[in-house]
């Protein structure tokens, strides 16, 4: 989850009230706060459907409202300017959309500047689903003369990009430069790589990748130009956010017009959206009891434009929020408005009886009956690897699920058996005195299918066929499990010492004394017999 | 068997001898020979071997020294009178002894004069000096900040001593009247009751030789259930007891039940490959035209829904389950009709690498309420109840964020000493989840990650231990606690 660095006195100055109370109350708007509150700021964590969250101004827009210091919707204007943005139909096929729009008069402080720079990282991520979604550029506009351009360009064409001195192509852009390196893949296979120009053909940005060095934001920075790009609607949310931002900060917001083929338009556009709600269907799910006044009033309180309507309440979604799908959401908002604390927590009078897995009571018996023989529970990993299941069990590989991306060697695959995880138990066990007896009871996964299992295994320097015989006799006699018991080929019994365990004409489970080769391919040193058994 | 001289060994501690030395003395054997044997006898559990290692204290030369003339504050005490200038005390053994007399608060120092101030309280360090003058010896019975002000003024040293104590086990007696036989000794005195001496009533007649009952026997390691599987059936219980019914479900899920029917949109973060444990197989799915609908517009829920173009191919791959809300979402598809209370807890997997905190599969326990009227108010009071009966009395609840509920709730439970601890999450699922199952009253629904729980409850810092057992500690971990309900 992103990580929000809040400077107290840069955070008590935006809100109006004190540390004190702001961090009282930040965790029941919905932040994590660490257990570390540093001298001069703390790191708050925010959800990620709260990408307005994800900068000290936008926390500070949410928590005037939640102290009732600034309640309902905030106004933004955006003056008309002269900045035009021509879009190029080329970008069609490679990143279709973009959104801009200029801030000016800027006074920028260092947490300020922080902010920002964590607020465009914080929505590549999220929103930006690393970029690919969304990519956010910004420029000092001074250095560069509108109308500004965006095309898709030949991968040829060459620029000075952020942080080095000497002109690159685009595509020794995507091999050299570390950005390029990180990010090549965003545009992989397209012939042709989008570029923000301006009227001179400088470049602003190579979206999703870099900005120009041109156009470096610099402390004596007043005035921003800001792109964002990318392949979804959501592009436009993404400004707004950056925007209302920026404009918590003293900027002025100023439009710019987009020229595309499909006609002109003015970004930002921070009209907010319209619904209109029921307060019957928020009572019903949150379980309070607010008429229309007093849902409006808890909505204003989140920053929503709220006015009751008669019996509903119309409300005014900000342009910044990226959550609000659905009536819930804004209900929900009402519940934390209200506080989770004050809402009556009473249990649900729904009456019904419990009643268990067949297969969980059944589990509980074939432990009790294996701890009766003296055996102990162990509760080993599923995930395991061929090596282990098949190679050294001196059997043959079938049926089993391979995961796609193992975390190791070790976990590469789901266990088809039991017992080869009880051996690797026991081999790390070898300090402890002997003799060693243990079980386990679990899934296996099958031919895709999950399965049920038991399995037993025992260690030391007596053990022969005649314990696990008398051990295996024992379960299938107390599961009333009517099994025959055949020779067994299974390479991980010495020859003439495996039996299997046939249900129903099938093989139901295998028993006997494991393979010298079995045992000291786990590294094991005495004698040990095994069980494995549907249950 | 035991050997010759194992068995000599055996017979002198069954006779009562208990130290080495001993031992070896009376039977002419060298100490290490015995020793050897004992060790031999304690891993067959013929006898205790207890082993204590003591501290031995004696004088060094200076301590020896002072031992016989007195310590220099003492001899400088002695030649003070009513006073004495400290010019005049030249004597290296007197001039050590100005420092301690002063530290002692013996004597004042005025204007250059040393007087004794009256105060002369009897030293213990002189008392340890006198005992040890007897030769080197333990520290019993002597005060131990004596010993150690005067092992830092380099009087006393100490070097350690080993000893062993010996006695036999109830299974050496046996041992040895099986050795001897039982002529002799057994035709008046009763070892073993045997059936012909029940059936004959001979038994009557005899003594039975008595045992020394306060001695321990052999070690027994029973058969036990894990102590984190009793902690699962713990939680099983009271799932029960509240009314729930046990769901349980596939390991293999596709990525539609794992995932899309949760709303959870194609291209979410928790959905890459570096978090699930995808697999090459694909399943076959029910009609999804509603989850569809649903992710691309919203359905007829009012919802703005993902938009984009929701992919069947996507939702056909297969991955081991992330949550148990794959099962609970499919076992409320099978059963929209209200009341739903049903639980899941059983193993998830997460593409986590392996540490003291994370594991790459852990348990989960979820649960849900389906039902007319139930409120994200009822939800919270449901939790306050689960917890409660967890044996967790204070939780308090932060807003939260889960991609399929809303409203949703991080519920946190009081510690001590560790104070408000985050313990799973909650909500009632949102209707772009439950509207294309036909569900259509609301969810209440709440899970928590059971192995950080069996952290908690089981004292353990390191979750590895759980799946990766060390037998000793199974062998260890009581099953119940005498008292403690």
């Amino acid at each position: 989850m992103p990580v929000v660095r809040l400077y107290y006195e840069d955070l008590e100055q935006m809100v109006g009230a004190s540390k004190e109370t702001i961090l009282e109350r930040l965790p029941m708007m919905g932040a994590d706060i660490g257990k570390r509150l540093e001298e001069d700021h703390v790191d708050v964590e925010f959800f990620p459907d709260r990408p307005d969250l994800y900068c000290s101004e936008g926390v500070a827009r949410a928590m005037t409202g939640f102290l009732g210091l600034n309640a309902g919707l905030p106004e933004y204007q955006v003056s008309r300017g002269p900045i035009v943005m021509e879009v190029d139909p080329s970008v069609r096929a490679v990143r279709p959309v973009i959104g801009c729009a200029v801030i000016r008069d800027l006074h920028f402080s260092d947490p300020a500047i922080e902010s920002l720079m964590d607020l465009q990282e914080d929505l590549h991520w999220g929103l930006g689903r690393n970029r690919r979604k969304v990519a956010i550029g910004v420029h000092d506009i001074s250095q560069v003369r509108p109308p500004f351009r965006y095309l898709a360009a030949d991968p040829s064409f060459r620029f000075v990009p952020l942080d080095f001195q000497d002109s690159m192509s685009m595509r020794e852009v995507l091999e050299r430069h570390p950005k390029g390196r990180a990010f090549a893949h965003i545009l992989e296979g397209c012939p042709r790589y989008p570029l923000i120009l301006d009227s001179d053909d400088q470049v602003l940005s190579f979206p999703p990748i870099i900005n120009g060095e041109l156009t470096r934001v610099r402390d004596e920075t007043r005035d921003l130009f800001i792109d964002v790009t990318g392949t979804d609607p959501v592009v436009f949310k993404a400004l707004n956010i950056v925007v209302t931002a920026l404009a918590e900060r003293g900027g002025r917001i100023e439009g710019v017009t987009l020229r595309s083929q499909e006609g002109e338009k003015v970004l930002p556009d921070l009209t907010p959206s319209r619904w209109v709600v029921d307060p019957a269907e928020a009572n019903s799910l949150i379980g309070f009891d607010l008429g229309p006044e007093e849902l409006a009033s808890a909505l204003q309180r989140m920053r929503f434009g709220a006015r009751p309507d008669g019996s509903m309440v119309e409300v005014l979604v900000p342009a910044y929020r990226a959550d609000i799908m659905h009536s819930w959401d804004i209900f929900e908002d009402a519940a934390k408005a209200f506080g989770y604390e004050n809402l009556k927590a009473e249990m649900p009078a729904t009456v019904t009886m419990g009643q268990s897995h067949p297969l969980s009571t059944h589990r509980s018996r074939v432990r009790e009956s294996l701890a009766g023989l003296g055996y102990l529970e162990v509760m080993p990993f599923t995930l395991t690897s061929e090596h282990s299941q098949f190679e050294l069990m001196r059997r043959e590989p079938c049926h089993y699920t391979r995961v796609l991306h193992p975390i190791s060697e070790l976990h590469t695959m789901v266990r088809t058996d039991i017992l080869p995880g009880l051996l690797e138990i026991l081999s790390m066990n070898q300090h402890h005195p002997l003799p060693q007896r243990i079980f386990a009871v679990g899934d296996v996964v099958v031919g895709g299918r999950t399965e049920s299992h038991l399995a037993s295994a025992s260690i030391h320097s007596g053990a022969g066929f005649s314990e696990v015989r008398s051990a295996a006799e024992a379960v299938l006699r107390e599961l009333c499990m009517p099994a025959r018991i055949v020779p067994s080929a299974d390479g991980a019994f010495i020859p003439g010492r495996g039996a299997d365990i046939m249900l129903e004409g099938r093989r139901a489970g295998c028993f006997g004394e494991l393979h010298p080769a079995v045992i000291t391919g786990f590294g094991l040193e005495q004698p040990v017999v095994g069980m494995e058994l549907e249950t | 068997m035991l050997t010759e001289s194992d068995a000599k060994v055996l017979e002198a501690i069954a006779a009562g001898e208990q130290d080495p030395k001993a031992i070896a003395d009376k039977l002419g054997m060298k100490v290490e020979a015995v020793r050897a044997s004992a060790d031999s006898l304690g891993e067959q559990g013929l006898i205790e071997v207890k082993k204590t290692v003591s501290e031995i204290f004696s004088l060094t030369g200076e301590g020896e020294a002072y031992s016989r003339q007195g310590l220099p504050e003492r001899q400088l005490l002695e030649r003070l009178g009513q006073g004495v200038p400290l010019s005049e005390l030249r004597d290296p053994t007197l001039k050590i002894g100005i420092g301690w007399i002063k530290k002692k608060g013996w004597a004042v120092i005025e204007g250059g004069v040393m007087r004794p101030s009256g105060h002369v309280s009897a030293g213990e360090d002189e008392a340890v000096l006198q005992a040890l003058h007897g030769g080197p010896r333990d520290a019993s019975g002597l005060s131990a900040s004596a010993l150690a002000a005067l092992k830092g003024r380099g009087l006393v040293t100490s070097s350690e001593q080993k000893s062993w104590l010996y006695r036999p086990t109830e299974k050496a007696r046996a041992e040895l009247a099986a050795r001897s036989g039982t002529a002799g000794e057994a035709a008046v005195t009763i070892k073993q009751l045997t059936p012909e001496l029940l059936k004959s009533g001979m038994w009557r007649d005899r003594r039975f030789t008595p045992y020394d009952v306060t001695l321990s026997a052999e070690r027994l390691f029973p058969g036990k259930i894990h102590p984190y599987q009793r902690l699962l059936e713990k939680m099983r219980l009271i799932m029960l007891e509240m009314g729930f019914a046990e769901i349980r479900g596939d390991i293999v899920q596709s990525s539609f039940w794992n995932f899309d029917a949760l709303f959870q949109p194609q291209d979410h973060p928790a959905r890459e490959m570096q978090d699930t444990f995808y697999l090459s197989t694909k399943a076959d799915l029910p009609d999804c035209s509603g989850v569809k609908e649903m992710h691309e517009r919203g359905g007829n829920t009012g919802s703005t829904g993902w938009g984009g173009c929701w992919s069947e191919e996507v939702a056909r791959q297969e991955v081991l389950r992330t949550h148990t809300t794959a099962v609970t979402i499919k076992y409320l598809a099978d059963h929209p009709e209200p009341p739903v209370k049903a639980f899941c807890i059983d193993r998830v997997y997460r593409r986590e690498s392996i540490d003291a905190t994370h594991t790459p599969e852990f348990e989960q326990l979820e649960g849900v309420i389906m039902d007319r009227g139930v409120t994200f108010a009822n939800l919270l009071g449901l939790l306050k109840e689960f917890y409660s009966k967890m044996g967790f009395h204070q939780v308090r609840f932060r807003p939260g964020y889960f991609p399929y509920t809303e409203p949703s709730v991080e519920p946190e439970v009081w510690i001590d000493g560790l104070g408000w601890v985050e313990l799973g999450g909650a909500g009632v699922f949102r209707r772009e989840v439950t509207a294309p199952f036909g569900i259509d009253h609301p969810v209440l629904a709440w899970g928590l990650g059971v192995s950080r729980l069996a952290m908690l409850t089981l004292g353990l810092k390191d979750l590895r231990l759980l799946y990766q057992s060390d037998l000793e500690w199974l062998r260890d971990t009581p099953i119940s606690v005498y008292g403690g309900h």
